[in-house]
């Protein structure tokens, strides 16, 4: 079973639940962890991973070069170029911004002068198998600065992750998703079985979590939803009337705990760090709710 | 003059930064205009508590085949760096519209004039809203099950420049891909908001890599400054040439402030001071270029 959790909004606790999940499920279940958020990765580092056992870097991302040589300062490829990433320098050179390029090779075809812009292949980022010191193995990834194709790091990854599990027999995966509903978290929700939505109670992470949740509804796959901080708006109870409107069965709430900062401070699940606090009982509920209603 | 909100992390307080930093700055006379380029998750509108206003399609080009015109030369598919265009055994041309990056590599290079035609299709939406703080928000929203950001980034930043008033202040998504590199495009400042837990520090480290490599000047907007060890943010930001310019603890105010669709900027809670000291010195960076 392929298990994608995501929120849309950043920052809601995505990884933090997650370590904690995987650390609560790893004695019964086999499985491999997945960290999709290719452009800003930390499910290694809560899970206190130092090294990594081997590395792929990601080729195929492309980028356009202009060749001040040949180049005649037509000016074409600054104007054909649909993303506005052709620059001119101070001493009136074309010049692509690398930082920005899509690699779609536009400026290439319309280039009046063969071969003055060429699309070259470069690295957009490297791809990492860890085995965890709970035993389970994480695939991650890092998406290099600057650079496009985050969605085709995790399709890579998961591709690495189903591999894993072939070979060695495993059940599930279970992939952490990147914020925001673009390529990253489409890669990350296409072909699951089932998503997991962490919201917290406020308006910005309701908006942001019914539009994953309009992603998901794409792939149609059933959706769950875990509260986060879930005290901290006793007012707000829009998560609630949502997920109640959209027959979304709320998994369970984890109240606002320092414990969970303390945690991340100290690089481990809260609920191996401080089993007894009420966000680790919390969590220690979610997780006898995923065992007996999905993963059986 | 442009500035940048970023951090690489989600969840921050990008948002909270740029939001209240608008408010302060405008309380201080300085006319701006800010752009919500988190275009997978904008959210600036809901903190200032206004509803998105004056929306327009940001409609992407596709190509529509005539097929009584194709001669199934395959060119189309091979020039497509997406695979948005597959061809069957005999080369007749199919599209893919949601790997479509909307680019004309397709249309360039087809020898058949009418053979590609245009269509469109929408791919999302941008916005501008008046605020009732004094500024205007510009907002770019990427359409549910659409993948591609960097066009609603594009479009939203034209929007922006259209419209703009002064200072042009934007807003940028979690990450340090190529899209939020094409938000602060053009910043002659990037504010990096971050907070010092050992993930917030990493992420850090990539949005200061960013800024050096961009060649803007960075600050660092520490928040919840009190949730863990705020020297290695000022290690790292020494590393980079970063200043740290504002600490801001972990604050229920805040949280209490946006709950209720109110800025702390303009609020007398403690809090409020942090942010008129930002503004002033952001409008001290900018002197009178606006």
């Amino acid at each position: 079973m392929q298990i994608a959790i995501a929120s849309g909004k950043g920052g809601v606790g995505k990884s933090t639940i997650t370590a904690s999940l995987l650390y609560l499920l790893k004695d019964e279940y086999s499985f491999v962890a997945v960290d999709a958020d290719a452009e800003a990765p930390n499910l290694g580092l809560l899970l206190g991973v130092t090294k990594w056992d081997e590395e792929r870097e990601h080729l195929g991302a492309k980028v356009a070069r202009i060749n001040t040589e040949s180049c005649i300062r037509c000016g074409i490829c600054y104007e054909r170029c649909p993303y506005g990433c052709i620059y001119i320098d101070d001493e009136g050179n074309y010049v692509v911004n690398e930082l920005t390029c899509e690699g779609c090779n536009v400026c290439g075809l319309v280039c009046p002068v063969g071969g003055t812009i060429s699309l070259e292949e470069v690295r957009s980022g490297v791809i990492q198998k860890a085995t965890t010191k709970y035993g389970f193995p994480l695939i991650s990834a890092q998406l290099d600065v600057g650079k496009p194709e985050s969605g085709k790091l995790v399709t890579d990854e998961k591709e690495w992750a189903k591999k894993l599990m072939e070979e060695k027999g495993l059940e599930h995966m279970i992939v952490d998703s990147a914020a925001g509903i673009g390529c990253q978290v489409i890669a990350s929700l296409g072909g699951a079985d089932v998503a997991i939505l962490i919201a917290e109670p406020t308006p910005a992470s309701l908006s942001d979590v019914q539009r994953a949740y309009k992603v998901v509804q794409h792939f149609r796959e059933p959706a769950y939803l875990i509260i986060n901080k879930a005290d901290i708006n006793p007012d707000f109870n829009g998560l609630e009337k949502w997920a109640e409107r959209e027959g979304i069965p709320i998994l369970g709430r984890i109240p606002y705990d320092r414990a969970i900062p303390e945690s991340m401070s100290m690089l481990k699940p809260v609920v191996e760090a401080f089993p007894d606090s009420k966000a680790s009982r919390a969590i220690e509920g979610i997780a006898e709710t995923i065992k007996e209603e999905l993963l059986g | 003059m442009q500035i940048a909100v970023s951090g690489g992390k989600g969840g921050t307080g990008k948002s909270t930064v740029a939001t209240n930093l608008a408010v302060a700055l405008r309380k201080l006379g300085v006319k701006l205009t800010l752009a919500d380029l988190d275009v997978e998750a904008p959210n600036d509108h809901i903190l200032l508590g206004v509803e998105l206003a004056n929306e327009e399609p940001v409609n992407q080009f596709m190509p529509r085949f005539d097929y009584s015109k194709c001669t199934k030369c395959r060119k189309c598919a091979e020039v497509c760096e997406e695979h948005a265009i597959i061809t069957m055994r005999d080369g007749t041309p199919f599209l893919m519209p949601t790997l479509c990056s909307g680019c004309r590599a397709c249309e360039i290079v087809c020898p058949v004039p009418g053979a590609i035609l245009e269509a469109f299709r929408t791919i999302g939406h941008t916005y501008v809203t008046p605020t009732p703080y004094g500024f205007t928000l510009v907002t770019g929203r990427l359409r549910e099950g659409e993948e591609r950001s960097m066009p609603l980034v594009v479009e939203a930043r034209k929007r922006a420049e259209k419209v703009r008033e002064g200072l042009l202040m934007v807003d940028t998504a979690a990450g340090t891909g190529n899209t939020v590199s094409k938000a602060i495009e053009g910043s002659k400042l990037l504010i990096a908001v971050t907070e010092p837990t050992p993930l917030g520090i990493h992420d850090t480290e990539l949005i200061l890599e960013l800024g050096r490599l961009m060649g803007i000047p960075t600050w660092v907007v520490v928040n919840r400054a009190d949730l863990g060890d705020i020297e290695k943010v000022r290690a790292l930001a020494e590393k980079y040439g970063a200043q740290i310019v504002a600490e801001i603890p972990y604050s229920e105010n805040i949280v209490k402030s946006y709950v209720e669709g109110k800025p702390i900027a303009l609020t007398d809670y403690p809090e409020a001071e942090i942010f008129k000291g930002l503004a002033d010195r952001v409008a001290e960076f900018i002197g009178g270029d606006e």
